[in-house]
Formats: structure tokens, C-alpha cells, sequence
């Protein structure tokens, strides 16, 4: 009895829930404003099928792709090393992977032009012989990758930390060679986390809006994402961008929701 | 039924291995279908040792031979990973896999897991280790006792040339443990695979081990019969760590050559024990010792309420019940004989002479229950 009356009464449950209350307010009131004003507007299928809300939209879906294609193949076998070595050389590395989520992202932007710019420390090497990558769609995925990366990089380590070593041992007794144990055990193992990842990497990239201002500019069709889209027409057309922030909220949240089922495997928390 | 076509071959070498400030060294020889028992408390390199002959963990020196073949030999340079050593590992915790199923768990370990083959090995194996209709659950929906038979089944599927067992019944209770020994010796007789298993388990090393082989801070202190080495241990640390409840230090007032024994005393307690040169290979260097150490069994000693003169037992001690205490499956006595001396008996026992503390009591053992233990 003395545990019940302590969660509805103790001061800090009432404090707790009138916080919760004040917070669900908080969050609901400009989704739901956003929700009813674009569901007041004459034609969402001709907002969202206009010229430049389905261009961005476009945009944004081939370069996350891409951003996220790379992420995987390049960070997955990172982040193994991250959680298996004990070298000082993979614990430096391991602490320079937070300094992009620390970092504002128009810094990012800077940053980049400043290596990869036409005056940049390599940019003009590669403007000689033919590359050029800021304000081009490649500076899109540039920047998607500089900032949504730790995101899959850290929860893939620490799926690879949870997989206990003795299995990869005893699956290596068993006359599995390291590489098949990697792929039947080690990977099927840690992938719970690595989609959690993938899914916070994404929603990163698809969000976007800093790096990308400074290092891509907002061309249409080439470099115009939706944030950046939603930005460009708030002033003029106001249809557009509030059809594209619905779509990116519900992107939100269907990776909120896919997060939820896919990543709570049977095996867990048994 | 399951029985292996290719003979089997026995299973030898030694290891030398340095991990960090701990190094060890031991080595054996095992006959296939026969068990080599490393016992020794935790720390002792025991696991180590099953971890470098699974080539999991690197010896500094060393020869390791599995099915006949040659998978380390520091000196020639000779180094075959563990997945292709032919080896079955079974760790302490099991480590089922816990993204698959009992049947491809058991199957993980085979070659061309979908054919006809393999799925009639499954199914053998699981008739065998009394897993059928088990098939299509997962590792964390079933018991203690299932999970550890999975992993058995899942080392043996490859058809493994050396079995290596890390304290396989740890974590299961006394009984389950029981009756998966009699399993485990049933497999030895149908697939003989030398096996090597770790315990700090008494009871476990004389019910499982063909030979022990006893390991202290990384050194093999004696190898021999179970009985021998756990009954009665020559070693004075042996002694100690395999658990001999008596040990007593006493002076020797009398040798009897023509009984094989001699008598000896010290503080109140005096017995009757084998002779030294019956025991030791040859006289000692030092002439004839006058002090020695002499180990009992608990279980070695009969309590009785009177003096059983008639008998043949050339102990015969009065004493009086310091403490009874449980002991599962029996008990612990406790006797003064001036000495405090401990004896093991049954429940039944108990009840029937409705033994309590301050009772006078004789303990009766004979002279060969008794037995030298070296000094270090």
C-alpha cells in the first residue's frame, strides 16, 4: 500500500505529470496547428504536386539514400572496430565521432567549403582536374554524411559492444571461418541497434538544413532539399511549404513508428 | 542411434601460455571416449587452458595434437585457427545463439545445412539428447537443463575430434546435473571423442573424470585417478584444495613393520596409519621422519554410540559432538577426540542414533582410511 500511495501522491509524481502535461502541450499544439492549417488550405495533392515541393522532394530522397548507402557500408565495418579494438588509435577516433553532433551545423558548412571549396585546401586541387563539389548535389550528400553519420556510427558500436565475444568463439569451434561468423552471428546480433541508428541517421539527413545552406546553396533541383525548400517558399508560396512540412513530420514519425517494431527483436530483454 | 564411423584418435600436447601477469602450463594426453578432469579453484588457468587448445587463445610455447593432426607447434611454427581445428566447446554459459532455432543452432556447425544429411543428423541428435519437438523453439524458451543439452548436441553435429567442456553443469541443479553425466558418459560410449572438462566440482570430477589432473595458480600439481588424487591426495596443497575435511600433524611414537603401519600422536588424538615407506617411493633423504601429516575422509570415518571392540578397525576413537551440521545430501559431525574431527553421515543415520551436540560418541576408521600427506 505504502508503494501506491507514494506514485499518486508523493510531491514529485504530481510534479512529474503536471510537467508531462505541460510538455504533450507543448510538442501537440504546434503539430496539431500545423496538421489543421495545411488541412485548411484549398488542395494538399496540388501543393505537394507542384514544381518545387516535388522536386525537393525528390532531392531529398536520392541524396538521403545515397547519404545513407555510404553510411552503412563504410560505417558498419568502422564501428565493429570501434567496439572490438582497444588500440589508442581506434579510442581517438572513437571520441572525434561525437564532434559532428556537437558541432552547429552551419559551422559544418563552413568548414567544408573551406576543404572542399573552390579556394579550399583540396578543393582546388580537385577543381584542376575537373571536380567540383560545393553547391553541386554531391555537397548535399557531403553534408547529410558529415552530420548524420555519428548517429548510425555510435549505436552500431554499441550493438557490436552487446554481442558477447564467446559466441563469435564458440561459432569459430564449430568450423565457422572469422568472416562467416561476422555474417550469421556477429551482424544478425547487432542489428537491432543498427537499424535503431539507421533510422536516427536518416531522420538527421532528411532534416538536414545548416550544413547543407552553406556548403550546397538552395538550388532548385540540384541542391534544394525539403528544409531548405520549405524555407525558399514560406514567403511566396506558403502551400508548398506547409504540404512539405507535413510530409517531412509524417517521415518523422513512420520512422518513430518503424524504430518501435523492428528494432525489439524476440531475443531482447529476456 | 549415433555412432561414429572413423575411429578416433587420442588427443595430446602441452601449452605454455602468458596472459598478461598470469602464466600457466600444463599438458595431457587424452584416449578418445576418455575424460581428463582439470580441477582447481577459479584462477587456477583451467579455462585458459580449454581456450588455448581451442586456439582462442595464443600459447607462448606449446604442442597441441586433435584428431591426429598437428594444429600448434610454437617450435615449427605450426598454427591451424580454431575453425579448422575439429573441435566441440562448451562454454559455462552455453552461448546459444539466440537469433535461431534449437534445429539450426544444433545444425550451425555442418557443412550444406539444407540437405538430407544434415536434417537426419539434427533429428539423431535431438532423439539423443532427448530434444525432440524442440525443433522450432528459441534458446531463451527453454530450461537450464534443455539449453545445455542443445549446446552438447550443437558441439557434437560437426563431428568434433576433441570435446572441450568449461564447467558444464555449473549452473544447473545438483539433480539435473546428475543425469546429464550419465548422458554425457552414454555419448562418450557411442561417439568416443577424448574429452577435456573443467570443474571445481568434487563430485563431478570422480563421476565424469578418467583421470584428474589437479591445477593451482597455473601449474599442474598432480595427474592421476580420480579416486587416488581426490581421496586420498599425497600432496599437502592438493589436499587442501580438493577439500579433505581431517588433516592432522602429528609425531610418530611407533613404527609396526610386520602390520605395515605405525602410530601416531599428538595433542590427545592418537591413530594408527599405514606405514610411511608403504606410501613414499623409498625411505626419505632425511632418514626416518618423526613428524607427519595424516588426511581422513569425512566420509571414511563410521560413528558409533559404543565402543565396537571386537572390530577390525584399528581406530578407535571416543569423542564428543561439537556440532551437526547439514551437508546435502547427508551431514556434518563434528567430534572432539581432543582434536576436532569431522565425519560425514546420512540423514537416516542421524535419526536413528538421535546424535545431538555433547553426545559421546566413538569414531572407527581403519589405519589404511588414513593416509600421509606430503608437507610442502
Amino acid at each position: 500500500m505504502i508503494g501506491t500511495s507514494r506514485t499518486t501522491n508523493h510531491p514529485a509524481t504530481i510534479l512529474g505529470n503536471s510537467g508531462a502535461l505541460l510538455y504533450v502541450l507543448f510538442i501537440g499544439l504546434p503539430v496539431i496547428a500545423l496538421l489543421i492549417r495545411t488541412a485548411q488550405q484549398s488542395d494538399f495533392l496540388v501543393a505537394v504536386t507542384g514544381d518545387i515541393a516535388l522536386t525537393a522532394l525528390k532531392l531529398s530522397l536520392v541524396t538521403s539514400v545515397i547519404s545513407m548507402a555510404v553510411v552503412v557500408l563504410l560505417g558498419a565495418p568502422f564501428a565493429y572496430l570501434l567496439a572490438r579494438s582497444e588500440s589508442l588509435w581506434a579510442r581517438t577516433v572513437d571520441s572525434l565521432v561525437e564532434l559532428p553532433l556537437i558541432l552547429p551545423p552551419v559551422v559544418a558548412g563552413v568548414a567544408m567549403l573551406m576543404a572542399f571549396g573552390r579556394n579550399g585546401l583540396i578543393g582546388s586541387g580537385l577543381e584542376s582536374i575537373g571536380l567540383t563539389i560545393p553547391f553541386t548535389t554531391t555537397a548535399v550528400v557531403f553534408a547529410q554524411i558529415f552530420v548524420a553519420s555519428p548517429l548510425f556510427i555510435r549505436s552500431a558500436k554499441l550493438g557490436f559492444q552487446s554481442v558477447a565475444t564467446d559466441y563469435e568463439d564458440v561459432a569459430q569451434t564449430l568450423g565457422i571461418s572469422p568472416w562467416r561468423t561476422f555474417f550469421r552471428i556477429t551482424l544478425p546480433l547487432a542489428s537491432p541497434a543498427m537499424v535503431t541508428g539507421l533510422g536516427l541517421a536518416w531522420a538527421r539527413a532528411l532534416s538536414e538544413f545548416g550544413a547543407t545552406m552553406m556548403f550546397a546553396g538552395s538550388l532548385t533541383g540540384e541542391t534544394q532539399t525539403m528544409p531548405l525548400a520549405i524555407i525558399a517558399t514560406m514567403e511566396s508560396n506558403i502551400d508548398s511549404a506547409l504540404a512539405l512540412s507535413v510530409i517531412l513530420l509524417a517521415g518523422s514519425i513512420l520512422v518513430l513508428v518503424l524504430l518501435g517494431t523492428f528494432t525489439r527483436r524476440k531475443w531482447q530483454g529476456r | 542411434m549415433i555412432t561414429e564411423r572413423t575411429p578416433q584418435m587420442a588427443a595430446s600436447g602441452w601449452v605454455q601460455c602468458k596472459v598478461g601477469d598470469f602464466q600457466f602450463e600444463t599438458d595431457w594426453e587424452i584416449q578418445p571416449g576418455k575424460v581428463l578432469v582439470l580441477f582447481g579453484p577459479s584462477g587456477a588457468g583451467k579455462s585458459s587452458t580449454l581456450r588455448a587448445i581451442a586456439g582462442l587463445l595464443h600459447p607462448v610455447a606449446g604442442h597441441v595434437e586433435i584428431g591426429g593432426r598437428i594444429v600448434f607447434d610454437a617450435a615449427n611454427n605450426i598454427w591451424v585457427p580454431t575453425h579448422e581445428r575439429r573441435l566441440g566447446y562448451l562454454t559455462q554459459q552455453y552461448h546459444l545463439f539466440p537469433h535461431l532455432t534449437v534445429a539450426s543452432n544444433i545444425a550451425f556447425g555442418i557443412k550444406n545445412i539444407d540437405c538430407d544429411a544434415t536434417k537426419e543428423r539434427v533429428s539423431d541428435l535431438s532423439d539423443l539428447f532427448q530434444l525432440s519437438g524442440l525443433g522450432e523453439r528459441y534458446p531463451w524458451e527453454l530450461s537450464g537443463g534443455q539449453q545445455q543439452r542443445v549446446a552438447l548436441a550443437r558441439a557434437l553435429a560437426p563431428k568434433p575430434a576433441m570435446l572441450l567442456l568449461d564447467e558444464p553443469f555449473a549452473s544447473l541443479d545438483t539433480e539435473l546435473g546428475r543425469n546429464l553425466r550419465r548422458e554425457i558418459r552414454a555419448m562418450l560410449v557411442r561417439s568416443p571423442v577424448p574429452v577435456m572438462l573443467v570443474t571445481h566440482d568434487r563430485e563431478e570430477a570422480l563421476a565424469l573424470g578418467d583421470a584428474v589432473q589437479v591445477m593451482h595458480e597455473g601449474r599442474a600439481l598432480v595427474t592421476g585417478n580420480p579416486l587416488e588424487v581426490l581421496g586420498q591426495p599425497g600432496q599437502g596443497r592438493v589436499a587442501r584444495l580438493v577439500g579433505v575435511e581431517n588433516l592432522f600433524d602429528l609425531s610418530v611414537q611407533e613404527r609396526n613393520p610386520h602390520d605395515g603401519t605405525m602410530t601416531c600422536a599428538g595433542l590427545g588424538l592418537q591413530l594408527e596409519v599405514p606405514l610411511d615407506s608403504h606410501i613414499s617411493s623409498g625411505p626419505s633423504p632425511k632418514g626416518e621422519r618423526t613428524r607427519v601429516t595424516i588426511g581422513i575422509r569425512a566420509s571414511d570415518i563410521i560413528l558409533s554410540k559404543e565402543d565396537l571392540v571386537g572390530s577390525s578397525a584399528r581406530n578407535r576413537i571416543p569423542g564428543q559432538v561439537i556440532s551437526i551440521e547439514s551437508r546435502p545430501p547427508g551431514y556434518a559431525i563434528t567430534l572432539d577426540c581432543g582434536q576436532s574431527l569431522r565425519c560425514n553421515i546420512t540423514g537416516a543415520s542421524l535419526e536413528e542414533m538421535r546424535i545431538q551436540p555433547g553426545q559421546r560418541l566413538w569414531a572407527v576408521f581403519k589405519a589404511s582410511s588414513c593416509f600421509l600427506v606430503d608437507a610442502e
